[in-house]
């Protein structure tokens, strides 16, 4: 590969932090949409994100991916803290991982094969045809791999979602975050996603950070699952899917993990 | 990006038997060596082997790259009517193989197109342009004459906007280009005439060049530039985001509801614009003239012995005619955008430059039309 690690990199015990916040508040123009996280993502794990619409998941993993900073706190990737560092250190970070936008960021003019092989073409030296074939390879991993010549405006909207999963997975990386990945799919190609995000877990290691609203995803496949509330702005659930489910003290979190309507608030 | 060690390494072991090429590889395979791994299939594959057999048992590390091998194997004997087979994989890598090999078909290479293509493609894309352009014009005057007939089908305020937004806003550059291409011509011709006494006459070079021909250009180029494109680009938008879809589900006619409007406030405002051009175009030619001794009242009536009212009606027909084809070439080619985010981008381009040539080919045929005419 052409990117070199920093050689400060310590290899971590098999359960390191991949992302640690602390005091991180999240917002824009300066007001909060959730303070006060405290939060540890780690090595390996499959975390899952979930929370109202509108709640600021998207804008949590933005300042996760270091796109938007936070308004306050710290927030450290792999042993470097991002808040506040300048682009070049953060573009160095960033290729570390793989990020599928929650409307698939497709770039509209090039194949899907095209789009997948834009990270390979910038940070690898493969051979063009072992690039095509990486990239065919990936686009089968999520289905679609008869579909590698089209226009993202020439598929729908669920393979244009993951076809981005896609071109998140170019360069393996160590880190991956899904913003939604399974919205608008069918049950059979959801389940064929979950899978494949087990299998790389389990296979490589690799960290998944997904924002759901898919129980069946969370509880099938989530190692643990934090919760933002937008009304009281904080982050009011962090644990075990399941556990959360039955014990949480929180009555809109357990109706959150069990579709249960606010108007039959049975339990107290 | 994977936590491997630095060095991954993989070996490839390659048997022949006959037509059948047996793989086997040790070590990791993953994204790190993968292009390694492709080189060293490069040279087997060139045999054309009729069968591939994969052995993975070896392998102590694999990665979603790294199942590019099995990928690119299995699509390499798919093409060529081959088998494949693979072993020494089960679990979580047999799934991630199978998930991957999933529809994979090579299917037919596309060649790029050569140069006699290219050609034929575009001498195509002129036929159609030009049929479609014909069905255009028909569907607009159909609609034209509808609302003549029941003028409450005009959607009056849309035109009104856009007279606003093409007209009054053009204004100021159009003046601006007038009064320099005026005071450029009476510079430019200023020596010659002036070598056999003919100072005075420069006026009425300005007068009858820019009155019948430049003022009317001038106007239309800019049209081309600025609401051309305009059109084509919010039309364009408009269905690229399915708004004229939606349009249609209401069963409201686009042409109606975008395209007359705007053709219309384009045909208002661009002979007013013209007459404007050619009026700073004659002051800039006195501009270069004042200093060298004519008076405004000599090049004021030179300049009106020069025009004949044929001449004037020159102009404003040929600023009507441009405005015509300027609006109407904007909008159609809004209304034939392709898909996805470039093509808003196409179809302005495309506005633009099929509308200038357009303009210049109608002034050759009017010119040669009012030339005959002896107007
Ligand atoms: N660019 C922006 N400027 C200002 N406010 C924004 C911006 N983007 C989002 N917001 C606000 O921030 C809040 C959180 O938005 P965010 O996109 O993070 O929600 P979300 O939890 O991802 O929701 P969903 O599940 O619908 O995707 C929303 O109230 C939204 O109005
Ligand atoms: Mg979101």
């Amino acid at each position: 590969m052409a990117t070199t690690l920093p050689s400060s990199r310590t290899v971590d015990a098999p359960r390191g932090v991949a992302i640690a916040l602390r005091g991180v508040a999240i917002g824009y123009n300066g007001e909060a949409i959730i303070e006060e996280i405290d939060l540890d993502i780690h090595q390996g794990e499959i975390f899952f994100i979930g929370g109202g619409s509108g709640s600021g998941k998207t804008t949590l993993l933005a300042s996760l991916i270091t796109l938007r900073q936070p308004l306050r706190g710290s927030i450290v990737l792999d042993g470097i803290e991002v808040v506040g560092a300048d682009e070049d250190a953060l573009s160095a970070v960033r290729r570390r991982f793989g990020m599928m936008y929650q409307l698939g960021a497709l770039f509209g003019g090039m194949t899907l094969l095209e789009n997948v092989r834009i990270p390979l073409e910038e940070f690898t030296t493969l051979s063009n045809d072992a690039m095509d074939g990486v990239a065919h390879a990936k686009l089968g991993l999520v289905g679609l791999a008869a579909h590698a010549h089209k226009l993202p405006s020439e598929i729908s909207g669920g393979m244009q979602k993951r076809a981005a999963i896609a071109r998140a997975l170019a360069l393996d990386p160590s880190i991956i975050f899904l913003d939604e990945p399974s919205a608008g799919l069918d049950p059979v190609t959801s389940a064929d996603l979950d899978a494949l995000i087990v299998a790389l877990n389990h296979m490589l290691g690799t960290t998944f950070v997904v924002i759901s609203h898919e129980l069946a995803s969370i509880y099938s496949i989530g190692h643990r699952l934090a919760m933002l509330d937008g009304a009281r702005k904080r982050l009011v659930a962090l644990g075990s899917p399941a556990e959360l489910r039955e014990h949480s003290p929180d009555p809109w979190v357990r109706r959150f993990l069990t579709r249960t309507a606010s108007a039959s608030q049975g339990a107290a | 990006m994977t936590d491997a060690a630095p060095q991954a390494r993989a070996e490839v072991r390659v048997g022949v038997r006959g037509d059948q090429l047996s793989i086997a590889i040790e070590g990791a395979l993953v994204l790190e060596t993968v292009g390694a791994v492709y080189e060293s299939l490069a040279a087997p594959l060139r045999r054309a082997p009729r069968g591939v057999a994969l052995d993975l048992s070896g392998v102590t590390r694999l990665d979603a790259s790294g199942v590019a091998i099995p990928v690119h194997l299995f699509r390499y004997t798919k093409a060529a009517g081959g088998t494949f087979a693979l072993s020494g994989v089960s679990g979580e890598r047999q799934l991630l193989i199978d998930l991957a090999l999933r529809g994979q078909d090579p299917g037919p290479r596309k060649a790029p197109p050569g140069a006699v293509r290219v050609v034929g493609a575009w001498a195509g894309d002129i036929w159609t342009i030009l049929t479609d352009l014909l069905r255009f014009s028909g569907e607009v005057s159909i609609i034209a004459l509808q609302i003549v007939r029941r003028p409450r089908l005009l959607r009056w305020k849309d035109t009104v906007a856009a007279v606003a937004r093409h007209g009054a806003d053009a204004v100021p550059v159009v003046g601006l280009l007038g009064l320099l291409v005026g005071a450029i011509i009476a510079f430019q011709t200023y020596d010659p005439m002036a070598k056999y006494g003919a100072k005075l006459q420069v006026a009425d070079v300005v007068a009858v060049s820019i009155v019948r021909e430049l003022g009317p250009l001038i106007t239309a180029i800019i049209l081309a530039g600025r609401s051309g494109s305009a059109f084509a680009a919010e039309i364009g938008t408009m269905k690229v985001t399915q708004e004229l879809d939606a349009l249609r589900t209401f069963g409201l006619d686009p042409v109606r509801f975008l395209v007359v409007p705007r053709m219309l406030a384009t045909l208002l405002v661009t002979p007013l614009l013209s007459v404007y051009a050619s009026i700073l175009g004659v002051l800039g030619g006195f501009l270069v003239l004042g200093p060298k001794g004519i008076t405004f009242m000599q090049y004021a009536l030179e300049v009106r012995a020069a025009l004949t009212i044929g001449g004037y009606m020159q102009g404003l027909g040929k600023a009507a005619v441009f405005a015509l084809l300027v609006s109407g070439i904007g909008c159609l080619a809004g209304l034939r955008t392709g898909q996805g985010p470039s093509a808003v981008g196409r179809a302005a381009t495309r506005a633009v430059v099929a509308g200038i040539v357009a303009i210049v080919v109608a002034d050759s045929v009017l010119g040669s039309f009012f030339y005959t005419l002896g107007i």
